[in-house]
């Protein structure tokens, strides 16, 4: 049985469609990611499946049952809010207690609960504190711990990282899928970063402009874009994409790049990459730096980024176009050499003129 | 029965809400509405000790202002706000800029400022009579030790509205003082940094970085006092009744006088719309000022 | 700090400010000393409260005189009734408007704010009236009923219910609290800073205020302690004395001020919010 089903929902304020007709379905114990740029719905679906917001299409099911009706307090959800949403007056052990308090659950039972999730969480030093007095992290764990103690049969998560700083969003990254892993329930988890969806997520779903855009594990979402947005939001640093002409090569597509550059790939070769041109995908891990004479074309490195480990280098084709491109930790490329592109067409991709993905391998 | 279960409920959802604001709406109706219209047919009405009325049309409106006494009425209203108005933004505004600082004098000196505003103004004219009595007042005591001629203030056209006018600013002066502190607090810091890093002297600061940010609270005190004083009541009915010669008396005396001492209910109205016109245009200044500032 | 050089009062105005806070205080001090005088004395000279000998015979008549006592606890009935009026309907009011919806809300919460510019003068004589036709004047609920109407208070209160993330709402519903619930125990107590405010405003409000007892409560036992006040300083040449007199405005005044040194925060900030608003 499915955790969630989401099913034809649709959402309007007013005139304005914020959610368009989205179906999903998410396994039972599944983490799930909603990533997306800001305003593109991803909260609002959220909120729709806690009950914060009404649906006005379709149904949703927690469980098997049909919530869409159900106030928020009745659908056995719990959030963990971006701002904490923490009741300011009431002590950390209050905050924890008021929800179960709320549905009747027994004083012994709570205490149970409570000192469980104080053990998981390590927040038994401030349980008389109130949120006023904690730091950032210390509430994020609070609300965290809000949630747990309702055992809910789902989690909602709306940004909770992103009023961190970046050393403690790691951290509670980290700590946040181990909880995943030791409670085994399902988790709907918003946010726009893509590296919190690619680490913390079974499935990803990529939300842009009120619709799904693709829905699929990291990986899949990395190597196979569905479209060209999903290409460009996921990855650091992100995707080049080229307008080609592509053509077909005895079954595989080829790409010809503004500089006159032919890139032959091993994508499989479909009609849709001809009409009105299209546009070739490719990572900068894949296109590596060689020597001037080296490689499938010649460029100009512009700028260079030294980050240790590797180098990013910024590097203009003959026609100009600038290419976002990877070399070693220990490169020597200064900005105005004249280098040689390694491009690997095996890892490249192809998005026709509607924005659709093509990779190589198997469909 | 799922859908009209549903129905139900999203019934009392949409009109649920009414019952918070709903107590206080009647009261609303009930003591502000009811009253306004009330007080707006009353004005349209003459009507007698006995209760006997008949409709008058906007006769008490024309009779108004062939009335003498109404004229003067206004006229003394305008030159109490002309007194006491400009007074308070210029002694406000300068008592915030001496007192916008964090010591514990200064702390002081502004409780001292506002506190006679918490008085009521029976206290306030009490404490008056006493200061301006004469023979026995502190003023006559304290003009006859620097060897001055004692002067009745209250009984002299000359001086008794400007005696009711020092009498309302001694009372009111707080409030323009922390309308105008709060705005200081809101000048941002760095900008007089920066004018000191210019070099810039205290004086200039003050014109090219404190008067320009403090600009819109200047408009919204000078438009707050105005209302304020165009009600003036208490004050002028018991420090001198109107007197001498009418010389003191405000409008709003003028309406508690017809209505409740002559039981003209009907002229009293009409005069009360009329207060009632002035004010609101004033209070719509207000709107404006205070909504651009939000705009800001 | 780094700009005082800048924000440094010069010292001229400091004596200047300090020398005009003397002249506020004078006429205090010199109802005071009046107030320690035997009548007679004063009657000859006023200068004679300067020098001993001073008594507290006039505040004793005044505890003797039942009526002043009767006054005090008619102001104190009143303004304590009109403060928790106030409190309560504009807590109501304030969190229906900030957080509920219901057709006509937003127009109503607009009639409201129109109801701030409507000064009293334009409604005193039609309440006057609709007191006189329930034949209700003279009493405790004549006093208080027009002060509970006053917009000021469900303009605070909906602006400060407003100013609370909506988030804390959401949770609390989340934590499956009802609507009520999540009003009473999670947002009201929120409020409290805002509660102090309008409450010690709306108390100051109701025992300072004149024109409408003034009219209503005719009857010498309903008067307020301010109107009391003023009708024995209308009979002031035939008064009970200087020193009585005076030793009334200081038993008036004083128990303002001092709640005012205590609530001081408040109060300023009050006033200085009622005027704008």
């Amino acid at each position: 049985m499915a955790g969630v089903e989401l099913s034809g929902v649709s959402k309007r304020f007013g005139d304005v469609s914020v959610i368009d007709n989205v179906s999903l379905e998410i396994a039972q114990g599944e983490f799930v990611v909603f990533l997306g740029p800001s305003g593109c719905g991803k909260s609002t679906l959220l909120r729709l499946v806690a009950g914060l917001e009404q649906l006005d299409e379709g149904a949703i099911l927690i469980d098997g049952n049909r919530v869409d009706n159900l106030p928020p307090g009745k659908r056995d959800v719990a959030m963990v809010f971006q701002h904490y949403a923490l009741y300011p007056h009431m002590t950390v052990r209050d905050n924890l207690a008021f929800g179960l308090r709320n549905t009747g659950v027994s004083e012994d039972e709570i205490g149970g609960r409570i000192a469980t999730a104080v053990e998981k969480l390590e927040i038994g030093d401030f349980l008389q504190r109130r949120p006023g007095q904690l730091s950032g992290g210390q509430k994020q764990r609070v609300a965290i711990a809000r949630a747990i103690v309702k055992q809910p049969k789902l989690f909602l998560f709306d940004e909770p990282l992103s009023n961190l700083d970046a050393a403690l969003r790691a951290r509670t990254r980290i700590e946040l899928a181990q909880l995943h892993q030791q409670l085994r329930t399902t988790m709907i988890f918003v946010t726009h970063d893509q590296v919190e969806a690619m680490t913390l997520a079974d499935r990803i779903v990529v939300i842009n402009e009120r619709r799904i855009e693709q829905i699929g594990t990291p990986m899949e979402v990395y190597r196979r874009p569905a479209t060209s947005f999903v290409a460009s939001f996921v990855g650091t640093p992100k995707i080049n994409l080229v307008p080609v002409t592509a053509a077909n090569a005895g079954g595989l597509a080829a790409a010809r790049m503004p500089d006159g550059t032919l890139l032959e790939t091993t994508i499989p070769w479909d009609e849709a990459l001809a009409r009105d041109g299209a546009t070739l995908g490719l990572r900068p891990e894949n296109v590596r730096i060689t020597g001037a004479t080296q490689g499938q074309a010649p460029a100009t490195a512009r700028v260079v980024e030294r980050l240790g480990e590797r180098t990013i280098v910024y590097a203009a084709l003959a026609d100009g176009t600038l290419l976002t491109t990877e070399d070693r930790g220990d490169s020597t490329v200064q900005p105005g050499d004249e280098v040689g592109l390694a491009i690997d067409g095996n890892a490249a991709h192809l998005f026709a003129a509607d924005g659709t993905g093509h990779h190589a391998g198997a469909a | 029965m799922l859908a009209s279960q549903q129905g139900r409920r999203s019934t009392w959802d949409r009109w649920s809400g009414m019952l918070f604001v709903a107590p206080y709406l009647l009261l609303f109706v009930l003591m502000l509405v009811v009253p306004l219209v009330i007080g707006f047919r009353l004005s349209l009405t003459r009507g007698d000790l006995f209760g006997i009325r008949e409709e008058v049309g906007f006769a008490n409106y024309g009779r108004l202002f062939a009335d003498p006494v109404f004229i003067q009425v206004i006229w003394n209203t305008l030159y109490f706000v002309v007194l006491t108005v400009p007074a308070f933004a210029v002694l406000g505004l300068l008592l915030a800029l001496a007192l916008n600082q964090q010591s514990r004098w200064a702390a002081v000196l502004r409780a001292i400022f506002f506190a006679s505003t918490v008085l009521s103004v029976t206290v306030v004219t009490l404490i008056w009579r006493l200061v301006l009595l004469p023979e026995q007042g502190l003023a006559a005591v304290l003009a006859n030790a620097i060897g001055a001629e004692p002067v009745a203030f209250l009984s002299s056209q000359a001086t008794a509205m400007p005696a009711i006018a020092v009498t309302t600013i001694w009372w009111g002066i707080g409030l323009p003082m922390v309308l105008f502190l709060a705005a200081l607090q809101q000048v941002p810091r760095d900008l007089y940094e920066a004018a000191a890093l210019d070099g810039a002297s205290r004086w200039r600061t003050l014109r090219s970085i404190t008067l320009p940010s403090i600009k819109r609270t200047m408009v919204l005190v000078i438009i707050v006092e105005i209302i304020l004083q165009f009600q003036l009541f208490g004050q002028a009915q018991l420090l001198t009744n109107g007197g001498p010669n009418n010389s003191t008396r405000p409008i709003v005396l003028f309406i508690y006088e017809a209505g409740w001492k002559q039981w003209q209910l009907g002229y009293a109205a009409a005069a009360a719309q009329i207060l009632f016109a002035m004010i609101a245009i004033a209070a719509m200044a207000q709107y404006y000022v205070s909504s651009r500032r939000d705009a800001a | 700090m780094s700009s005082a050089a800048v924000r440094r009062v010069p010292r001229a105005a400091v004596i200047g400010v300090t020398m005009a806070a003397g002249l506020m205080v004078l006429p205090m001090l010199w109802v005071l000393i009046l107030s320690l005088k035997d009548s007679s004395a004063l009657m000859a000279d006023t200068t004679t409260a300067f020098s001993p000998p001073w008594t507290l015979v006039n505040y004793a008549n005044i505890v003797g005189d039942g009526q002043v006592a009767v006054w005090l606890l008619n102001s104190t009935i009143v303004s304590l009734l009109m403060t928790g009026g106030v409190l309560f309907l504009s807590s109501l009011a304030g969190y229906g408007f900030a957080r509920l919806e219901f057709p006509g809300r937003n127009i109503l919460f607009i009639v409201v704010l129109f109801g701030l510019a409507i000064p009293e003068q334009a409604v005193i004589i039609g309440r006057h009236q609709l007191f006189a036709a329930a034949e209700m004047h003279n009493t405790y609920t004549a006093l208080v009923m027009p002060g509970l109407s006053a917009p000021f208070g469900v303009f605070l209160m909906t602006q400060y219910f407003r100013a609370i993330p909506r988030e804390i709402d959401e949770a609390a519903m989340l934590d499956g609290a009802s609507r009520f619930r999540v009003f009473w125990r999670v947002l009201l107590p929120l409020t409290v800073p805002a509660q102090a405010t309008l409450g010690i405003f709306t108390f100051f409000h109701a025992w300072n205020d004149y024109w409408w007892p003034l009219i209503s409560a005719t009857n010498r036992d309903m008067l307020t302690l301010t109107v009391g006040i003023a009708a024995s300083q209308q009979n002031f040449a035939q008064a009970e004395g200087l020193g009585f007199l005076m030793a009334q405005a200081v038993f008036a005044g004083l128990p303002v001020l001092i709640i005012y040194v205590i609530f001081q925060k408040y109060i300023v900030r009050a006033v200085a919010g009622a005027a704008g608003q």
